[in-house]
């Protein structure tokens, strides 16, 4: 697949000897006698546990999770876009800023965390493709095979919401996009700050990325519904009893993530939101 | 009753295969699906073409044998049943059925709709056993189980290694069937010595036979002629990270 032409192929295979493998690791201690003590090699059997299957999709959960974590605070922090006045939003995003040693620290933690998501499921999914390589000509009925369309997606919606995420990011805190964005400023008790609620209904005005954003967040509604259940299960927390919760609690969390996140271009849309 | 059938065919491991077509007939609702094969055998052995290789053994549903899948569901259209406790009352007259191996990477095809999964024999022998001193049978209740602890053990020991759970899973993930025999022991107290071990080892031996990853579908649980839950993966997966945690 394309995947392959880019040279992921070697970064993310895992099983046939990529970069971030125990291999490598061996290499280096190879390299450096000094490290060959039992305390390290014993470590080694700790990564080569946690490069297994269940150790990746523990990753995958794990950092899922903290990424949940962010929207989940991230759309909440956006809703203050609904307070009456722009000043609520521009003097939180105001105070976000001014702890660069904080916001630098949680913007790298985000980072290493998406990167982290990124390599255990590609490389899951890579080898998944791997061991499947014929299906069966007749497709069973899907209601017994209990086929859903947000869990047969999940890698191309995830895809698709890590290209949502590069444009969002040189939409609104690069401001690549457009660059009067910058030049935005308002004065909220005596103290000059980025006026960020013109920033984003001037953004939102227009129309397709008003629908660009609702449509990424349709994915992270279907991303999320298949995701939100399955970390019970990686964490070994589902059984029977408690599995129509967690379906039930994945269909309602990405429900209010998707309501929450684009209620706002919807209503700068609507005039609801405007300058 | 008839039926239209469409069976794989394959010489060896080697050689390409291709779909067969063949007219079932004379046959009642009240027959298995393997003796329905049978008949369908008889005529070709008499017409001197090649009978059609599949495996069998109790014909009763507890060896786990009678692998291959029936319009693409593996164990045909019934839940809770292996394809030899499959009757053909579960069709309708004159339908067509495809019939196929179980389709995996780790299950390599060696002829028609026989395909080799000596790899669960591998998982199991990389763990799934309890180590003890042979010697007299110990006695039937002088290591006292709850009840609770036992029934759920018992579930888990209902696995007949067939490999539907394989066959079923878009990703050729043999969680099922490694978590039913890992709940299974260590479950138990007979088990808890090489608990920890038991998973690292089961697990890194399911990885190296090319089995897929689990993605939370749950295909397998729904095929599984033996009901497991996928409850037992959800305890593998927690068993599994106790066992990196001990490491530490
Ligand atoms: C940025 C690009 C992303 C890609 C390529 C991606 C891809 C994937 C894939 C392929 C899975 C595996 C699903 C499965 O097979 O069960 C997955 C699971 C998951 N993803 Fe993402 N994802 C991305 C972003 C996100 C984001 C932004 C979040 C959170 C808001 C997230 C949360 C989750 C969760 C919670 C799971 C379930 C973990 C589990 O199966 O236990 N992902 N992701
Ligand atoms: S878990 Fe079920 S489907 Fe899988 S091998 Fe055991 S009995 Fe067969
Ligand atoms: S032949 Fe033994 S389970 Fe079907």
């Amino acid at each position: 697949m394309t995947l392959e032409r880019l040279g992921f192929e070697t970064l993310f295979s895992y099983r046939s000897g990529g970069i971030l493998t125990v291999e490598a690791l061996e290499s280096i201690l190879f390299l450096a006698p000094s490290l060959q003590t039992d305390d390290f090699l014993m470590n080694k059997e700790i990564l080569r546990m946690i490069q297994s299957s269940i150790g990746r999709k523990w990753i995958v959960a794990v950092t899922g999770v903290l990424m949940i974590g962010f929207v989940v605070v991230h759309m909440t922090g956006n809703l203050q876009m609904f307070a009456g006045t722009p000043d609520k939003i521009n003097g939180y995003a105001h105070l976000l800023k001014s702890y660069p040693l904080v916001l630098w620290s949680f913007r790298l933690g985000l980072l290493a965390t998406a990167a982290l998501h990124i390599w255990g499921t590609i490389s899951l999914a890579r080898e998944n493709r791997i061991a499947k390589p014929v299906g069966y000509a007749v497709a069973g009925r899907k209601s017994r095979l209990q086929v859903t369309l947000t869990s047969v997606t999940m890698v191309i919606s995830g895809i698709i919401l890590l290209g949502f995420i590069i444009f969002h990011l040189l939409h609104f805190t690069a401001q690549v996009v457009d660059r009067s964005y910058a030049s935005m400023e308002t004065v909220v008790g005596g103290v000059t700050m980025p006026d960020v609620y013109r920033m984003v209904v001037t953004g939102f005005s227009k129309p397709w990325i008003s629908l660009f954003y609702v449509v990424a967040m349709a994915l992270l509604f279907s991303h999320l519904r298949h995701g939100a259940a399955s970390v019970w299960q990686t964490f070994g927390l589902r059984d029977r009893n408690s599995a129509q919760f967690i379906e039930m609690g994945s269909w309602i969390l990405a429900t209010v993530l998707f309501l929450g996140f684009s209620s706002i271009p919807v209503a700068v849309l609507l005039g609801v939101l405007k300058l | 009753m008839k039926l239209h059938l469409r069976v794989w065919r394959q010489q060896s491991r080697q050689s390409e295969g291709s779909f067969v077509t063949y007219e079932a007939d004379g046959l009642t609702p009240n027959m298995s699906f393997l003796e329905m094969l049978d008949v369908v055998n008889d005529r070709l052995t008499k017409e001197g073409q090649e009978p059609i290789a599949f495996e069998h053994d109790c014909r009763e549903g507890i060896c786990g044998s009678c692998a291959m899948a029936i319009n693409g569901e593996p164990h045909g259209p019934n839940a809770g049943a292996t394809t030899c406790q499959v009757y053909l009352r579960s069709f309708r007259d004159g339908q067509t059925l495809t019939v196929e191996p179980w389709r995996a990477k780790a299950f390599p095809v060696i002829k028609d709709l026989v395909a080799d999964r000596s790899a669960f024999d591998r998982i199991i022998q990389s763990g799934g056993f309890v180590s003890v001193g042979t010697g007299q049978a110990p006695d039937a209740n002088a290591i006292p189980i709850g009840k609770g602890i036992a029934e759920k053990a018992f579930d888990a020991a209902h696995c007949i290694g067939c490999g539907a759970c394989v066959a079923a899973c878009r990703n050729s993930s043999a969680m099922l069937f490694v978590a039913a025999k890992v709940s299974h022991l260590g479950l138990l107290p007979q088990g808890q010595t090489e608990r920890k071990q038991r998973v690292q080892k089961m697990v890194a031996a399911m990885d190296a036979e090319g089995f897929g990853n689990c993605s939370n579908q749950y295909a397998c649980e729904a095929v599984c002629p033996k009901e497991i839950s996928v409850e037992m993966i959800a305890r593998m997966n927690r068993d599994y990270a106790g066992a990196v945690v001990d490491q530490i």
